[in-house]
């Protein structure tokens, strides 16, 4: 099973690279002459009443799926192949830069409570507390809600290179989602950067270290960082495909700031269901396949890495 | 005499989670750009009007005093007044709540229902036919963005079937008890059921799966030990040993993880009221998020909070009755 999860995580990361390459049109290129149109290899009939010569007459519509739309169009006429490329850059940027995020915070405030204890600890992790208390989705919407989905543009630097004319020059990245995303997580980080720390402090080769002088720093570093390495790799995996979701969620709900997202195209076929099915469906179907990507992967890096690692994935 | 220390301990410790969740909570109106008063106001206000409409709100008197007010009316139950409909924030609030709370015991009914069984069959007979279904299953279920999967369940089951409602809440559970008890009339019930089957199957999904992950990984361990080997070897039927002894200690570690991820749960209640149009305490949030209806965002997040410490509660007691050996710090 761990070599589907490589194969799906490894696609998803090369999608979302050479998404300008591989797109059939600029993601937001409207085309309303386009719109609705299945899948190719399908065929959607709809029924509408039209006056003809001042006359009410049942006009049967057919649209036909082609492979100029291999995925269909959106009420926009707007490729949903493309734009299922191009969601894949948002899902991977938020999901791997707020991970990064929380785990560099996390594993320093965790490192520093285990490490000193005492006071520190109890303080740091009362505070933890208070974030574990908060249901992660709730925290992040009020945030982005309230402070406003703030966005940076990144330049493509296939599109500078010139080697993909007329595709979007910039890749915008949802900053207020990511930075709101590392802020909620952070705390499983610290959690078990703290146990960790805990554990191996009391160790005789950390008091040696300690009796020739070493610095606090240089023991956290040196001895305490690299013992807490393999929990730390496991989880963040975990988070990685965590945050995807939440990600989605929170673009679902139309609070990302940018519209190339899978969750902002999962709500744009929400109305349409009953017509156009398609718009909802294949956007979701990537997020479940790059979630399961993920999910392999961790699940094979916890039992490979470390099989006494306890805890399934960290909260959400 | 344990238990009363403990939830002595636990209920202070709660108290002080809850005041930070209430500063926390008070301090993002102060960091909010834009001001309360840009959404209350009509557009053309003069500067006299808006004035007066923050004296009113008491928005002029200095952060630490708003401060100190808002805490002080909070514990007499007092929320402050919606700025956008008039009524009293924690009427709304509690108006909404017991369809939150519903959908959150229907989702974790259906979970239980199904997610115990289903990892015990799977470890029992581990790498059989019936063992890789079910991780099949659990493996996409806590892969599924759950508002993906209320809208995939709205496309199959209420479009191209049209078997049950897709959306509303048309009575309560409250509701229709009573109209079963007062009329003996079971339409009610009826109703009240088909209209939360798929909210709660949409909720409970992803839990269903991650509590069949964990009861499977947890009983493959325990099997492996030696009072199992033991209880056989005396003879007790394979039944007893299963569910009596493997069971029972595997549940303390899922217990916990559950405890855990109850903030999941109430985060995916508020996806999926949005999904499903469900009038819950999440829908509400979401709605007065986009007003920038204070009293009752602030009302609605700390009741969430109270809710979530008050579970936490619960969960960790339930744990020490399932495992005396633990010390109830």
């Amino acid at each position: 099973m761990a070599k589907v999860g490589i194969v799906l995580l490894v696609g998803v990361i090369l999608v979302a690279t050479f998404a300008p390459f591989l797109a059939t049109q600029p993601p937001q290129e409207q085309n309303l002459e386009d719109s609705n149109i299945p899948p190719a290899g399908l065929t959607y009939s709809s029924e509408e009443i039209a006056f003809v010569d001042g006359e009410r007459q049942t006009v049967t519509n057919t649209v036909q799926g082609s492979l100029d739309h291999p995925l269909g169009t959106n009420q926009l006429g707007q490729d949903i192949y493309s734009r299922t490329l191009y969601g894949a850059r948002t899902s991977l940027a938020v999901g791997v830069l707020g991970t990064v995020i929380a785990l560099l915070s996390g594993v320093t405030v965790g490192l520093i409570a285990g490490f000193y204890g005492g006071r520190v600890d109890d303080g740091l992790m009362r505070f933890a507390d208070i974030m574990l208390a908060f249901p992660a989705l709730v925290l992040a919407i009020a945030l982005i809600g309230l402070l406003g989905p703030r966005t940076l543009e990144i330049p493509d630097p296939f599109v500078a290179a010139g080697l993909a004319d007329g595709m979007p020059e910039t890749f915008t990245l949802p900053l207020t989602v990511t930075l709101v995303v590392a802020l909620v997580n952070w705390v499983w980080f610290a959690r078990i950067a703290r146990g960790e720390a805990l554990t191996v402090r009391e160790k005789n080769y950390v008091k040696a270290s300690r009796s020739l002088g070493a610095s606090n720093r240089r023991l956290m570093l040196k001895h305490v960082l690299p013992n807490s390495l393999t929990p730390i790799i496991v989880l963040a995996t975990i988070q990685v495909a965590v945050i995807i979701l939440l990600e989605s969620s929170l673009s679902f709900l139309g609070f990302s700031g940018t519209n190339l997202s899978w969750g902002f195209d999962i709500n744009q076929g929400r109305d349409l269901l009953a017509t156009s099915w398609w718009i909802s469906t294949v956007p979701g179907l990537a997020i479940v396949l790059a979630v399961i990507g993920i999910n392999l992967v961790g699940d094979w890096l916890r039992d490979a890495l470390d099989p006494d690692i306890g805890g399934e994935r960290g909260g959400m | 005499m344990r238990l009363t220390r403990f939830f002595i301990r636990r209920t202070l410790q709660g108290i002080l989670v809850i005041w930070g969740v209430v500063t926390i909570v008070f301090l993002l109106r102060f960091i909010t750009p834009g001001s309360p008063i840009d959404f209350v106001a009509p557009i053309d206000a003069s500067p006299e009007l808006r004035q007066s409409l923050a004296e009113n709100l008491g928005l002029d008197k200095p952060i630490y005093q708003q401060y100190g007010e808002y805490i002080f009316n909070l514990i007499q139950g007092d929320m402050g007044y919606s700025f956008q409909r008039g009524l009293p924030a924690s009427e709304i609030i509690f108006r909404r709540l017991p369809a939150t709370l519903e959908l959150a015991i229907a989702a974790t009914v259906v979970a239980i229902t199904f997610s115990i069984p289903l990892g015990v069959i799977s470890a029992t007979r581990r790498n059989e036919p019936v063992d890789y279904v079910s991780t099949g299953f659990s493996l996409v279920g806590i892969s599924t963005p759950n508002f993906w999967l209320g809208i995939m369940l709205i496309l199959v089951v209420g479009v191209q079937v049209e078997f049950l409602p897709t959306s509303r809440r048309i009575i309560g559970f409250g509701g229709a008890l009573e109209l079963l008890v007062t009329e003996q009339n079971f339409l009610g019930l009826r109703v009240w059921l088909s209209h939360i089957i798929l909210p709660a199957v949409t909720l409970g999904t992803y839990f269903t799966a991650l509590i069949v992950r964990l009861t499977r990984s947890g009983m493959l361990e325990e099997l492996g030990k030696s009072y199992v080997e033991a209880s056989r070897a005396k003879g007790l039927p394979e039944t007893l040993v299963t569910y009596k002894h493997v069971l029972r200690n595997t549940m303390i570690p899922i217990i916990t993880v559950l405890g855990l991820q109850l903030g999941t749960l109430i985060g995916g209640a508020v996806i999926t009221e949005s999904v499903f149009d469900w009038p819950g305490l999440g829908t509400l949030v979401i709605e007065s998020i986009r007003q920038r209806d204070w009293p009752v965002i602030q009302g609605a997040i700390i009741v969430i909070g109270l809710g979530f410490v008050v579970i936490n509660v619960i969960v960790d007691a339930l744990y020490a009755y399932l495992n005396p050996r633990v010390e109830l710090e």
